[in-house]
């Protein structure tokens, strides 16, 4: 640990060698590098809610770096949930670019852009490092019609817009629905809000929803409460779900999964992004990460710099083949429940009057 | 579920969160409202399981509290235990404080065991049942839980409306629940996330309280003297058991109706046993039922309004919707998975619920005497306070001032209500379940392809619909003041 304060308390009663000692420990951290960073604690926004998924990754790797003190100053984890990650992602746009602020936000940077939730992007931050990568698994309920996804596929071209695919809309779950359309050309979904993954299990159950996707760690989880997973839309099958087709194996040409990048503000000096890359990737290499990323199911990548860099590019440019079609008129709730407001107010004040006039 | 209440710190936080329930529920000027809202931002940082206990035990112990003030200084602590305070007090004054507390916590004992043996039974039954409800009945549901909140009310229909309407307007700004728009932010960056929960709590209930209590004069305690024991041999409990097992039913299936609380479920309780006495005259001078029916009936509340939050997510009372606020906090979606996935979440409020009442009845036996000389403590000392941890508890939610505007702004509207009289609960409750109710409608017009239809065609969506408009649509009768009930 760096001690920066000139007073050292062994000064008191000292005899020559524990002097010699404190001289030592004050002049040693500055010695070893030029730039003073970290100072004070690295804060890493979560744009999203305490205990979701992006959540407890940002934590496994908190507790990583504690634990193995992989950084002088530790790390804390701020929530900032909300608006599908925009109210978060936006902070940190717009925190010190001094490396003290950093974020952990997955491939919702860009799906949140391309959507038009937000009018900034990967291309407004620096990114730091991608550390895991997750795959994405389409299911139906246990009782459905459907035993595979050619099987929905054919039905979704034969009955266009009638099936309902259940979504996240403008998260990256959307637009692994959105792939799973355009890889069977004339298949149309109907897609709705559902939400976080709890509640588009329940819908799926309910019947409410035909189709949902889900991650493979939410899927694993979720299995035994009555739902079945048709495809998974990696590039080859998964280790966890080894009897699982793949899409592209059922004639579906679509792969997606969901990636888990860390990004600092615009501007953050390199040798800070390069200082974190390499904390992030010391904690990848702990028995800590590797057990909790196997337990979640997450393929333990890491990827920085240019290779880093080119990834972001690639994924990002996968979203210009699709195009949002926009969903039905939504009803303006919140005029009408200013106009209600107001019959109510003056239905009260009038009440108020006659009763004061009896 | 068993393991998790031999820590001692459960049972210290079980301790502690009842201790303080029964504290505020006794001092005019506070409310359990107001020391829920304020204790979840401390919860934050503790694990899940032990903030829903704590704050799970401060809310029996709030709902029992009243009794204390209610019998010994006839001042009903909270609004639950006005009923209490027409037959408690009488009694007192007759040189039987306590034989009238011994009453009203045996009772109160009873009422919590039986909501919470029917909690226990209905929850995961009826949260599996859930998943059948799709957006369209949930936003049914949203309708018939306003028109319950205005046509049951203690206020008239056309305030409770307008005080639903007001908080489904406070939750309209920020981002579209259904499609992440922005609306209403006014260019305001730190209006993106809307007004959160626990600042327009504060605000409404404890800033909103301190002002209206400003501009009225404070009323003196008439601590009644005299001593006798709070013990009630069980022989002279069983008389009572008819009472006791309808008073108990009638505030559990009214705890389980959205937005309609403790202090309804008394009254409805006392009427009822009022009518099916053999001495109804002397019901408001000293009446043994009166102060068991008003009891049982608040406690039982608190076992009801936990059913639909754990099973649907939705709040039966405003403590509840608090409830619900941390449960969220803490990353935990209530409905049927939550039994699934976070089974300790449940045990941790049911147990806690069983272990509170018996906490609550042990606490009160004991200290009642002591905790009623807390009640005198003057408004001067105890409203900085108040207001020292409101500031500190907006700001806390998240650092933002603007979180603390936000809460002075809820204070000066909820002065306002109080003023003009709007009642405070169904503008809670429309706050809580607006996004529901919008996120709801817009993911049922997106399946169904922009059709109103299903609203109607659909059984249960119906069902509900029916009875919002017939509740509303009813001939609105005199509502009945707690003092037309006794002669």
């Amino acid at each position: 640990m760096p001690v920066h304060s000139p007073y050292c308390p062994c000064m008191a009663k000292a005899s020559p060698i524990t002097i010699l000692l404190c001289l030592l420990l004050a002049v040693l951290p500055h010695s070893g590098r030029g730039d003073d960073f970290p100072t004070r604690p690295i804060n890493v926004i979560v744009p999203f809610n305490a205990g979701g998924g992006s959540d407890i990754f940002t934590r496994i790797f908190q507790k990583a770096i504690r634990d193995n003190r992989l950084s002088p100053q530790p790390l804390v984890v701020e929530n900032q949930g909300g608006a599908g990650g925009t109210i978060g992602s936006r902070m940190t746009k717009d925190a010190d670019p001094d490396g003290h602020t950093i974020m952990c936000l997955h491939d919702g940077i860009y799906t949140a852009q391309h959507y038009g939730n937000a009018d900034w992007g990967p291309d407004d931050f620096e990114p730091i490092a991608a550390t895991g990568r997750s795959g994405v698994v389409i299911a139906v309920a246990e009782g459905s019609e459907y035993e595979s996804l050619a099987d929905l596929m054919k039905d979704a071209t034969n009955r266009p817009y009638e099936l309902v695919f259940g979504t996240n809309l403008g998260a990256p779950n959307h637009y692994s629905a959105l792939f799973v359309q355009n890889g069977k050309p004339g298949a149309k979904f109907r897609f709705t809000q559902t939400g976080g993954g709890s509640n588009r299990l329940n819908q799926v159950k309910g019947g409410h929803v035909d189709v949902t996707g889900f991650s493979i760690a939410e899927y694993v989880q979720y299995k035994e409460a009555g739902i079945r997973a048709l495809a998974v839309l990696s590039e080859e099958r998964e280790a966890a779900l080894p009897d699982l087709p793949t899409a592209l194996e059922q004639g579906v040409e679509a792969t997606h999964s969901l990636m888990q990048f860390w990004w600092a503000p615009k501007g953050t000096p390199q040798e800070r992004v390069n200082y974190l890359a390499n904390m992030l990737g010391q904690a990848m290499e702990t028995d800590y990460v590797k057990e909790r990323l196997g337990q979640l199911h997450i393929e333990p990548i890491f990827l920085t710099g240019d290779e880093l860099k080119a990834k972001i590019d690639e994924r990002g440019a996968l979203l210009n083949q699709i195009t949002i079609e926009s969903p039905p008129a939504l009803p303006p709730l919140h005029w009408i429940i200013l106009g209600l407001t107001i019959i109510f107010g003056i239905w009260a004040w009038r009440e108020d009057k006659s009763k004061k006039a009896a | 579920m068993i393991e998790i209440f031999t820590s001692p710190i459960v049972l210290g936080l079980i301790l502690l969160g009842t201790a303080l329930g029964i504290t505020v529920g006794a001092v005019p000027g506070l409310t359990g409202t107001m020391l829920i809202a304020l204790a979840l931002p401390l919860t934050y940082s503790m694990e899940p399981v032990h903030a829903l206990v704590l704050l799970v035990a401060m809310y029996v112990g709030a709902v029992s509290g009243g009794l204390i003030s209610a019998t010994l200084l006839r001042m009903p602590g909270t609004p639950a235990a006005i009923m209490t305070t027409l037959d408690g007090y009488p009694m007192a004054q007759a040189g039987k404080p306590g034989r009238a507390l011994g009453l009203g916590v045996g009772a109160s004992l009873v009422g919590g065991l039986v909501s919470w043996l029917v909690l226990w039974l209905l929850a995961e039954p009826m949260a599996d049942w859930s998943t059948l409800l799709g957006p369209f009945e949930y936003f049914s549901l949203v309708l018939l839980a306003m028109a319950l909140l205005a046509g049951v009310g203690d206020s008239t229909r056309a305030k409770g409306l307008l005080a639903g309407a007001l908080g489904i307007l406070a939750a309209m700004p920020g981002t579209h629940s259904a499609t992440g728009e922005l609306r209403w932010t006014f260019g305001v960056t730190s209006m993106n996330a809307g007004f959160q929960l626990i600042p327009v709590l504060i605000g409404l209930f404890a800033i909103g309280k301190i002002l209206t209590d400003i501009g009225s004069e404070e009323k003196k305690a008439e601590q009644s003297k005299s001593h006798d024991s709070s013990y009630i041999p069980f022989k002279q409990w069983l008389p009572h058991w008819r009472n006791l097992l309808r008073s108990s039913g009638i505030g559990t299936v009214i705890g389980v109706l959205p937005g309609v609380g403790a202090n309804i479920g008394s009254l409805a309780a006392y009427a009822a046993a009022r009518r099916s006495s053999d001495k109804p005259e002397k019901f408001g001078h000293g009446s043994e039922e009166g102060i068991i029916a008003s009891e049982a009936a608040n406690n039982a509340t608190v076992g009801g309004a936990l059913i639909p939050l754990i099973a649907l997510g939705m709040p039966g009372s405003v403590i509840t919707a608090v409830l619900l606020g941390a449960l969220v906090l803490h990353g935990l979606q209530p409905g049927p998975l939550l039994f699934r996935q976070n089974p300790e979440a449940i045990h941790a409020i049911i147990g806690t619920m069983l272990v509170a009442n018996v906490v609550m009845f042990l606490l009160m036996l004991v200290g009642a005497r002591w905790i009623a000389k807390l009640s005198a403590v003057p408004r001067k000392i105890l409203s900085p306070l108040v207001v020292l941890s409101c500031l500190w508890g907006a700001y806390a939610l998240s650092g933002r001032w603007f979180d603390v505007f936000v809460m002075l702004g809820f204070g000066i509207l909820g002065w306002l209500m109080e003023r003009f009289k709007i009642p405070l609960a169904p503008f809670v409750i429309g706050f809580v379940l607006a996004p529901v109710a919008e996120e709801n409608l817009c993911a049922g017009l997106m399946a169904s392809g922009g059709s109103y239809l299903p609203l109607l065609t659909r059984p249960v969506s119906l069902a509900f619909i029916i009875l919002a408009v017939f509740l509303l649509a009813r001939k609105e009768t005199k509502r009945k003041k707690p003092q037309d009930l006794v002669s």
